[in-house]
């Protein structure tokens, strides 16, 4: 696949080629107000740091009504849960940041696991076309690179786009992005050459990544059981707000809601860091203090999914736990403990 | 599309109360919709999520055996919300199931083996699936020598009694059932579940020995087998973690990078070893 090139005067056309039959949706607003909305083609802004919240409510909402049954036993099917269905649509996304569509691309493989596949999930994500905006020049809250990504990443999108000048450079990735890009009509142009100095910029301004491949080959239980997480986690009030802002984190609650007629199954955003989520009906609760928990967060993201998912790590560098965290716990420095660990073993 | 989280609508044959103490109910399920009997294809050790429309769900390990055709068992302890309100309803109700779920007891690389089966408490469900599976006269030449043994508190809290006690009469299985404490009239044996497999369990060459039961249970009775030469490899367990999906989706049930629900329920001493306790 070729590069393409779309000319600025040639922008509108573009995005209105990418809204054609399809929702549009681009970042909006500003600072803590940046969303992903439905965007007229005229008024798409490229001049944007990244979305407030992660884009993952696209594919996974917040709170999804999944099934109901009616309680009419003069009706047919009385007490029989019926699907809602997986409300997908075809969308046309434009401005992921690549650390996002990473996460979403980490996210995916857990919902489309080795043995089930979730509808709900699949029935949006097959109907998307995801076209990422590189960063040209990365937040300061910023460490994809740190993470084994790139303000260039490709993971999880069909078209990564970047900055040419004043136009847009685009590289489709997948044969959705290929045909979305042909049909929007712009121009074939070698810009392999051209990306990689964009790319090389972009990662040299976020100096230089620290190294955290030792525990990548650490034994999972010298990582479990060193005891810096009693300190790591001492300052935690277990909120949850870090999952909840998290592009890779997809736990949920299942709860079954009643009405006089009969009831709806949801599933809603859950978090590790509360105590309910484990606790078992006998009161046993395998991860009982806060301790447990925030060991669990941090494992999950650089020791359990790397080895589910050939070494790529569960936190993309977005960021945003980081920034919202109300007592200040980064996952850098969590990294670093855990390789200090992991050199202390070797 | 498949939905994974849609149940089979099923109603309420048949519940029977187990135990004396009335905490333990078995519920003979039949599905609405026959063709959804094929599409439960299970094995011995899986479980299933039971659905109560308005309720919520709850995994359960699958007592019946694929052998056992036209309905499905499950035994239900008491507990919380959905098992509460379960121990209300009756026969005739319909509620849904969804599975199977899980992978089962690896009985297909035991072929050739002597099987020592160990069981404690309510703990026995996904066994007695097991020992009715294995029992059927096509399959039992399959298997070397099969040893069951079985402990509760008291009589009345012991499981499937018409079931163990007729396998006690046959020759092609050594079944040894015990209480903790002596009561009269009881014609079996005494004493806790680590100390009768002592006394009674096979030796450890070509046997594997599948272990369910609560935790101080496995606690005494995993240095016993130990003792008597049994490799972690052969020390076959079944893990009970806090769902909701099943699926290894929705996050809850990991014991370190594996999902109970998903890569488990049923693990090896071998691999639980290399994996943090948090089960
Ligand atoms: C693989 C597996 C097999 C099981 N087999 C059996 C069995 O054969 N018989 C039996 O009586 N019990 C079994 N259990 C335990 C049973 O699932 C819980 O007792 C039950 O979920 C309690 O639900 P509740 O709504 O009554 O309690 P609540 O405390 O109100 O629980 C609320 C919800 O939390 C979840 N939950 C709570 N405790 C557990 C738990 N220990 N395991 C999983 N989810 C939990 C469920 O989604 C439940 O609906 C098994 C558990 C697992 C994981
Ligand atoms: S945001 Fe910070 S305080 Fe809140 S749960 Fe996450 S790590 Fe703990
Ligand atoms: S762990 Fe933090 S920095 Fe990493 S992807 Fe999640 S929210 Fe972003
Ligand atoms: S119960 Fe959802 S991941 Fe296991």
């Amino acid at each position: 696949m070729s590069e393409y090139i779309v000319k600025e005067n040639a922008l509108v056309d573009f995005f209105k080629s990418l809204a054609s039959g399809r929702r549009l949706l681009t970042p909006q607003g500003l600072g803590d107000k940046c969303k992903l909305e439905e965007t007229p083609p005229d008024k798409v802004n490229l001049d944007f740091s990244n979305t407030h919240m992660s884009p993952k409510s696209l594919l996974f909402p917040q709170t999804e009504a999944l099934m109901a049954f009616h309680n009419d036993a003069s009706k047919p099917q009385a007490f029989v849960y019926q699907s809602l269905g997986d409300k997908g649509e075809p969308l046309a996304v434009f401005g992921i940041r690549p650390c996002d569509a990473k996460g979403l691309s980490i996210a995916n493989k857990v919902f489309q696991n080795d043995r089930f596949t979730d509808n709900y999930w699949k029935g949006k994500i097959d109907q998307a076309v995801l076209v990422g905006l590189a960063c040209d020049n990365p937040s300061p809250q910023c460490f994809c690179a740190a993470m084994g990504g790139s303000p260039f990443g490709e993971a999880g999108l069909d078209v990564l786009a970047f900055r040419q000048g004043k136009d847009l450079g685009l590289k489709p990735l997948t044969p959705k992005g290929e045909e979305l890009v042909k049909a929007s009509g712009a121009q074939t142009a070698n810009l392999a050459d051209a990306i990689k100095g964009l790319e090389a910029e972009a990662v040299k301004s976020q100096g230089v990544p620290p190294d955290y491949k030792g525990i990548d080959n650490a034994d999972l239980m010298a990582l479990f059981n060193d005891p810096h997480w009693l300190a790591t986690a001492e300052n935690c009030l277990n909120c949850g707000v870090c999952t909840f802002f998290c592009p890779t984190c997809h736990c949920f609650d299942i709860q079954d809601e009643t009405s006089e007629k009969g009831g709806v199954r949801m599933r809603n955003w859950d978090t590790c860091m509360s105590w309910l989520f484990t606790v078992h009906g006998t009161g046993h609760n395998p991860r009982p203090s806060k301790t447990e928990r925030v060991r669990q967060r941090f494992m999950h993201k650089l020791k359990y999914i790397p080895l589910k998912q050939d070494g790529v790590r569960g936190c993309t560098g977005c960021g945003r736990c980081v920034a919202m965290c109300p007592v200040n716990i980064d996952i850098r420095s969590v990294a670093l403990k855990m390789t200090q660990t992991a050199a202390s073993q070797a | 599309m498949n939905n994974p989280y849609l149940p089979y609508p099923v109603r309420i044959a048949e519940i029977r109360v187990e135990t004396e103490d009335k905490n333990l109910r078995t519920f003979k399920f039949e599905f609405l919709n026959p063709e959804d009997e094929e599409k439960f294809a299970y094995l011995p050790g899986q479980f299933a999520e039971l659905s109560v429309p308005g309720q919520g769900e709850i995994p359960i390990g699958i007592a019946s055996s694929p052998s056992e055709k036209g309905f499905v068992l499950f035994t239900v302890n008491r507990v919380g919300q959905v098992s509460s309100y379960m121990h209300n309803m009756k026969a005739g109700d319909v509620m849904g199931i969804r599975g199977p779920l899980g992978h089962p007891y690896p009985l297909d690389k035991l072929k050739g083996r002597n099987i020592v089966i160990i069981a404690g408490g309510f703990a026995v469900t996904t066994l007695r699936s097991t020992i009715t599976y294995l029992l059927q006269p096509k399959v039992r030449p399959d298997f070397g020598k099969i040893t069951f043994i079985y402990g509760a508190r008291s009589p009345g809290l012991l499981l499937y009694k018409d079931e163990w006690m007729a396998w006690e009469k046959r020759d092609d299985i050594d079944v040894f059932v015990t209480i903790d404490r002596e009561v009269p009239n009881w014609g079996y044996k005494v004493g806790f579940v680590p100390a009768v497999t002592k006394e009674v369990c096979p030796p450890p060459e070509n046997t594997s020995a599948l272990i369910c039961g609560p935790p101080v249970m496995i606690k005494f009775t995993q240095p016993v087998l130990e003792e008597a030469g049994y490799q972690h490899e052969n020390i076959i367990m079944s893990l009970e973690n806090r769902m909701k999906c099943g699926l290894g989706i929705c996050g809850r049930c990991n014991v370190g990078p594996e999902y109970v629900c998903k890569d488990g329920p049923v693990f090896t001493l071998a691999q639980l070893n290399r994996l943090p306790k948090e089960y």
